[in-house]
């Protein structure tokens, strides 16, 4: 090739090289920032398609809701000032306040309600429409049926009334939820599908920019009351990996670190001020109590006595969680758990195992998606149960694989957990026991008892907290007794905060913190 | 040679069937339902069908292969099941950042590569020559997620001379830890192969002859000895850059560099099956175009092979 011909193929090389390295610069975000990172990049900001905590969370930073959770996990009143309720506990009248969107456009009953619409909608189904399932007429209008016959109603441009078709305790707490977001219907309507991208809310804060897969910039809703937020807007960057997030907060690019438990002893061993909570998370091994060998309740005790659950926390992670002797989280409760029920006892597991004509030993399969410290967890429980004679097989499948087997009931038993979606006691045992929600709902073992079933549906009628507790407290009881689980463990989350920053907490339910009061 | 493309591109077609095809299909063996992934941890039945029937999952698989090869017959990758947005969008945006970072290593493991192999060749410094056998031999061993974190703990945490990760927007700086890390292995190779090479071309006559003819070792070395050595590396580089491409997932990962990788590989987890189809069926049309680059550039860097082509 002659040189000059070769000169200009490396000329033209360099400058490809050059074109696609340097795009234009990204603005970096200032002082005023508060610099966070996510492990996956939210799918939406759109309140109907968060299901994703990433998209939860963001999608609740940018919208505000009739209600809301502080960081301290209480009910509080966020677009509504004041709510009144009905004597026969069915009819709630909300009161809105003067607030507006980030477009500018002020929020009225006409955008609550067209919201709510939105989320039952019967063309482009949301799959946290049963968010508002209990108003009036709501599972006809999902169905696409009865569209008059919708319990919401709109007094004047600042009432809003719901109707629900039975009394529901918790129905504010769903109020609170991301899904329930109230979004601008001016800019809903005109944006169609980009509105998960370029979403108006009247929350604290809006979408600056969103560079894909990259980062989230989002600065102060510019329509807020001034004064109520310190910071100039948040930096969300996209790292998945736990390893390269410990590095940016170690260089300083980060102010909120989460950190991995299999990283705790460092970190505690260097004095590092930790802060630490409490999730609200249950982690349990499912049995699947509509067949053989876990139909019979004495079975599934008898594992729940073969499994020191204490030594695996302690050993395997490494001391980030409280051994659950329940199924409700402690920020949840107002009385101690059950009871010392399961202590480990191998002795009175085997004996167990015998009664229930299973002295000659038992396989089983457990099935677990892929995730290391699942498989650490596992493995001791393998050896534990293989103890008291239960031989356990581990399979593992990725998550589409783990779950579809496990709500279609394939395997004996499956390691999982469950997170809250609001505060609530009601959030752990309805879904996760109640008959009526076997299945997808969230009942994945097929547990069934009316009594249980009984007491759950009547807590929900009762508003005094005490008495709901009471009675929620009964259906735990009942429930741990007949240990359709391996009880396992509520994590607790431990993260470490830059010293540039102040004023933040853990928050109780994810998004309960807002960033309202935090400063730098 | 024009001809020669001109089959080549012909080929194209019944290679990007057979991708559709099986990409399509492969979809629907795996186990894992995507509508599962969608609806979040708390669903009934009915929201589940209603929701497979929004995304087409509900028609028979044959009617569903006809739709897509419809939509692709219009040029339409179609929208993700998760986020709604069209697949090609994501594409455009994210394929240029994979293409940087692959060219970048690219580029590294040549120049590296070839540097290193050279002056291990030469035969002025024998104890070069056995250290790059060993740096090949760690280069091709060591774990890329292993080699990625020991470089952000050097560079970014020690020495704080590079960010750890992220894109910024495109800076060089950003660029140069993943490059290295992806490169790694690829540059160890390039400089195991240009050492067997020029080892080779330094014993043979006319290297002698040029050295006796007195041309400076420099000249000696660039024009008759690399040249000779340069063949079986530019394979080797033309080879690894389909897997530059396709194997930055985990490079992308570790530096959160939002590439295509990253993008396939959320899709893969979250059973996004435009997002699988679409990403895939891209890649296949570069890496079916980059081989035939790497096909077409033998014969600028040998005559020897156009010279075959021609007599045959």
């Amino acid at each position: 090739m002659p040189s000059i011909v070769r000169k200009r193929a490396t000329l033209f090389a360099l400058l490809v090289w050059i074109g696609t390295v340097l795009p234009s610069c990204g603005t970096e975000p200032d002082n005023g920032y508060l610099r966070l990172a996510l492990e996956t990049e939210p799918t939406t900001a759109d309140p109907v398609g968060s299901v994703d905590y990433s998209s939860g969370l963001v999608s609740s930073l940018v919208h505000a809701n009739l209600v809301r959770f502080t960081p301290g996990g209480e009910l509080v009143s966020d677009l509504a000032t004041g709510w009144d309720i009905s004597d026969d506990k069915k009819e709630y009248t909300f009161h809105l306040g003067a607030a507006r969107f980030a477009c500018g456009r002020p929020v009225t009953a006409e955008d609550v309600l067209y919201s709510f619409r939105r989320l039952l909608d019967p063309v482009r189904v949301s799959p946290r429409w049963w968010v508002l399932e209990d108003i009036e007429g709501a599972p006809a209008f999902h169905a696409g049926n009865a569209v008059d016959g919708l319990g919401i109603s709109n007094q004047d441009d600042s009432t809003v009334v719901i109707r629900l078709s039975r009394p529901s305790a918790h129905f504010l707490s769903l109020l609170a939820m991301p899904a329930a977001g109230i979004v601008c219907r001016h800019d809903a309507e005109e944006r169609g599908d980009e509105y998960g991208i370029q979403p108006c809310g009247s929350g604290p804060w809006s979408i600056g920019e969103w560079k894909e897969g990259d980062e989230l910039i989002l600065v102060r809703n510019p329509q807020l009351r001034s004064g109520r937020q310190a910071l100039e807007g948040i930096s969300i960057r996209i790292i998945p990996e736990s390893m390269t997030r410990i590095a940016e907060f170690e260089v300083g690019n980060l102010d909120i670190l989460e950190i991995p438990r299999s990283e705790l002893d460092l970190w505690r061993s260097a004095g590092a001020p930790l802060l630490s909570a409490e999730e609200l998370r249950v982690v349990y091994i499912g049995l699947n109590n509509s067949r053989p060998p876990f139909d019979d309740p004495m079975v599934r005790r008898a594992l729940n006595m073969a499994v020191d659950v204490e030594a695996i926390i302690v050993h395997v992670l490494f001391g980030a969680a409280v051994e659950a002797r329940g199924s409700v989280p402690t920020a949840l409760r107002r009385s101690p758990p059950p009871g010392e029920l399961y202590t480990y006892d191998p002795d009175r597991a085997r004996e167990l195992l015998a009664e229930a004509g299973y002295g000659e030993g038992l396989e089983i399969e457990i099935w677990q998606r892929e995730n290391p410290e699942g498989g650490r967890v596992l493995e001791s429980v393998q050896a534990y149960l293989a103890d008291v004679g239960v031989r356990a097989r581990l399979v593992t499948r990725e998550w589409g694989a783990f779950k579809q087997a496990v709500d279609q009931g394939t395997p004996d038993a499956f390691f999982l957990d469950w997170f809250a979606d609001y505060p609530d006691a009601e959030n752990f045992l309805a879904p996760l026991f109640h008959s009526r929600n076997r299945g997808g709902g969230g009942n994945r073992t097929g547990y069934s008892n009316q009594e249980v079933d009984s007491v759950i549906d009547a807590a929900a009628l009762v508003s005094s907290a005490e008495e709901r507790w009471e009675l929620y407290r009964r259906a735990e009881e009942i429930v741990y007794s007949d240990a359709p689980w391996i009880f396992l463990w509520f994590p607790v989350r431990y993260e470490i905060v830059s010293p540039r920053l102040d004023g933040y907490r853990i928050p109780v339910i994810f998004n309960g913190q807002r960033f309202l009061d935090v400063e730098i | 040679m024009l001809r020669f493309l001109f089959k080549r591109l012909l080929l194209l077609v019944p290679i990007l069937f057979g991708v559709v095809t099986v990409t399509f299909l492969l979809m629907y063996v795996i186990p894992g339902d995507p509508v599962l992934t969608l609806v979040g941890e708390r669903y009934d039945d009915e929201t589940l069908e209603r929701m497979r029937s929004e995304l087409g999952l509900d028609k028979p698989l044959p009617v569903q292969y006809l739709n897509y090869l419809g939509r692709l017959a219009r040029f339409d990758l179609g929208e993700s099941f998760v986020t709604k947005r069209p697949v090609s969008d994501a594409i455009t945006e994210r394929f240029p950042r994979t293409l940087a970072l692959a060219f970048s290593a690219m580029l590294l493991a040549l120049v590296g590569g070839v540097a290193i192999g050279l002056l291990a060749g030469w035969g002025r410094f024998r104890w070069l020559g056995r250290a790059t056998m060993v740096f090949s031999l760690i280069g091709v061993s060591i774990p890329v997620f292993w080699l990625g974190l020991l470089l952000i703990y050097l560079f970014a945490i020690k020495l704080s001379i590079l960010p750890p990760s992220g894109y910024g927007g495109g800076s060089i700086k950003y660029l140069i830890l993943p490059a290295v890390t992806l490169s790694f292995a690829s540059m160890a190779t390039v400089a195991r192969i240009t050492r067997s090479g020029v080892v080779e071309a330094v014993g043979e006559d006319y290297v002698r002859t040029a050295r006796a003819k007195g041309l400076g070792e420099m000249f000696v070395l660039g024009k008759h000895v690399l040249r000779n050595a340069l063949v079986p590396v530019i394979t080797i580089v033309g080879a690894d850059f389909g897997s530059y491409l396709s194997g930055s997932v985990l490079t992308e990962s570790i530096f959160g560099w939002p590439g295509l990788g990253r993008f396939i590989v959320q899709g893969i987890l979250k059973r996004d099956f435009p997002v699988i189809q679409g990403s895939i069926l891209f890649m296949a049309i570069v890496f079916v175009l980059v081989n035939l680059l790497v096909d077409v550039s033998y014969g600028i860097i040998d005559p020897r092979i156009r010279v075959k082509e021609k007599s045959g």
